[in-house]
């Protein structure tokens, strides 16, 4: 089994492949949003290094969102049209909760924060239990100050659990009010982070790796599906449409 | 192959069609599937690029599988893989693009990127099986008003283009002005017939003498100037009148310069492309003035006037048959230079 997973909704594509030991081959591009031109080459470059081929792979999967429309364009037509070839199932792979496997360590809030602009943000917050990915603030469309008293509220409740928890001999409570932010959004909106822990910046942005990580673990849930099916997930409407319903 | 024959897989998304042909030898169109988008733009009274792009993604796959169905081939036998890498909305020719180079590296298969101009010129090479270069073109549309000299299948010289709006372009727009909605340009067409040509006079830009560029965004000031003046009157405007004199003004300037090119340059052919060429007006004038001149004129149908994968298709395989291949590197050129 092999999964190609392919990363573009950010500045910086990557692409990577994981076998059915979890083991990751991964090449990033340290260009700037030239996903068109490098994601088929860096996926040549990365089958042929690693003496395999695209006929191994069993299927494809790609980051779908939210993010630049454009990159999320770029990768999942990519995917899809490979799947489409090689005929091998896709997997639509949602963008903020794949960030929980940039830090599959860490006890807090993996809360990833994308620029929207205009004081908007694409973000949701996540924490690892047993192995398993909560989505503890739902990856969506917010506003800074929205998504960031929410980020809050969630972790008072978990500091509320752990209290009560730390009554009870031998139980061990999770680090409550650790938290790292993750994303461009961390320096589109800086003044918002002043004092916030922000995530080590070899982790801090969108990577192949994780995808494809997520992606695996949802094909053996079997969320695998056929390449018609692989949608980009936006999270907004486009401008003029969003511009036509406030007129009607 | 296909009993000997190169097969093209084409793909064109540089507006708001998203098309898949298959071609064989470059000029036997075995299938021409096009998704056109213009309901979905027309409530937005014109082309949206996001909204298009979204569409794009949604079609391409399906579009691509039921030209290949209804050709009756597989992957298997194609032997290159054409599509449009420019000029046209970046977001939408990337669609074609993303997917045509994904197939191209599953497939193993050649990839040609395609001038978009260059692939309407080619409409004619499918419809016209004599038809050979050299010629002069005039490639008329929503996005382009050239006139190019082509002196091979893969040799051209833009000798004059638009400065401002392309025509089709100023049709869409006086159409707005007029009520008549998207897309103006077979609205317009459609109208003017039952309208006087000379109802109304609007200024005809020739630009400087001898110059084959066009202008074109006066003449949409002038028709906005002429029914405001009206209204303020209180005067009746009659739309058909300003329709067909509006049309007249454009087409006047069009054919007599594609024309003049033509002797200019010594060539015996005219070929109209482009979604304008459609028009009923400009094909009548284009005749007349080419029979008075004793030019032979070539124009496609319809279905191969407006954007489609078949003219992306044949001008792959010109280029192809020259030795040209293009790497898997390519990008979407939105303001791409013929």
């Amino acid at each position: 089994m092999y999964i190609l997973a392919l990363e573009t909704t950010g500045a910086h594509a990557s692409v990577a492949i994981i076998n059915e030991e979890g083991k990751i081959l991964e090449k990033r591009s340290e260009g700037v949003l030239n996903h068109l031109q490098y994601l088929m080459p860096m996926v040549k470059d990365l089958l042929k290094e690693n003496q395999l081929q695209l006929s191994d792979m069993t299927a494809i999967a790609a980051s779908k969102g939210p993010g630049s429309f454009t990159g999320i364009r770029i990768g999942v037509s990519s995917a899809r049209a490979l799947a489409q070839i090689l005929k091998v199932e896709t997997i639509g792979v949602p963008t903020l909760k794949a960030f929980a496997y940039n830090m599959p360590d860490y006890d807090g809030l993996i809360c990833p924060v994308f620029d929207a602009r205009r004081n908007q943000v694409y973000a949701g917050a996540y924490r690892w239990e047993d192995g398993q990915i909560h989505e503890l603030v739902k990856g969506a469309p917010y506003l800074i100050d929205e998504f960031l008293k929410k980020v809050r509220a969630v972790e008072d409740a978990l500091q509320q659990t752990q209290d009560l928890q730390e009554d009870i001999p031998g139980s061990i409570g999770k680090a409550a009010g650790m938290r790292l932010f993750f994303g461009d959004g961390t320096k589109a909106y800086k003044d918002w982070f002043r004092g916030e822990e922000l995530a080590p910046e070899e982790v801090r942005l969108q990577s192949a790796a994780s995808v494809a990580k997520l992606a695996r673990d949802m094909a053996e849930a079997g969320a695998a599906q056929s390449y018609e099916d692989l949608k980009p997930d936006y999270m907004r409407k486009a401008e003029a449409e969003r511009k036509l319903e406030q007129h009607e | 192959m296909k009993d000997g024959k190169l097969v093209t897989l084409a793909i064109e998304s540089s507006c708001d069609e998203t098309s898949a042909a298959i071609v064989l030898e470059g000029r036997q169109v075995l299938s021409n599937i096009i998704a056109s988008q213009i309901k979905v733009h027309q409530v937005f009274g014109g082309v949206v690029p996001e909204i298009a792009s979204r569409h794009h993604l949604d079609n391409v796959n399906r579009v691509v599988d039921e030209a290949m169905k209804e050709a009756g081939l597989q992957m298997g036998d194609v032997d290159m893989i054409g599509v449009t890498y420019g000029p046209g909305l970046v977001g939408a020719l990337l669609i074609g693009l993303a997917t045509a180079k994904a197939y191209a590296l599953a497939a193993g298969k050649p990839l040609i990127g395609v001038h978009h101009i260059q692939g309407h010129i080619c409409a004619n090479y499918i419809a016209h099986p004599d038809l050979e270069p050299p010629f002069m073109a005039l490639v008329v549309s929503g996005g382009h008003t050239n006139i190019v000299e082509v002196t091979d299948y893969n040799q051209c010289r833009v000798l004059g283009q638009t400065r401002d709006d392309a025509a089709g372009e100023a049709y869409d727009k006086v159409a707005r002005v007029l009520g008549l909605g998207y897309p103006g340009g077979p609205k317009i067409d459609k109208i003017a017939k039952e309208g006087n040509p000379a109802a109304v006079e609007f200024k005809r830009v020739f630009l400087e003498k001898d110059s084959l560029d066009f202008s074109f965004s006066g003449i949409k000031t002038g028709v906005l100037n002429y029914v405001n003046s009206r209204k303020q009157a209180g005067c009746e405007i009659n739309t058909a009148d300003v329709a067909a004199s509006f049309q007249q003004a454009v087409l006047d300037v069009i054919a007599a310069k594609t024309i003049g090119a033509a002797l200019k340059m010594k060539k015996d052919k005219i070929v109209m492309a482009g979604g304008v060429a459609s028009n009923s007006r400009l094909r009548a004038m284009m005749e007349e003035g080419c029979k008075k001149e004793g030019l032979a004129l070539y124009c496609p149908p319809p279905v191969l006037c407006t954007d489609n994968a078949a003219m992306i298709g044949c001008a792959a395989y010109y280029k192809y048959q020259a030795g040209e291949r293009d790497e898997l590197t390519l990008d979407a050129v939105p303001h791409l230079p013929l």
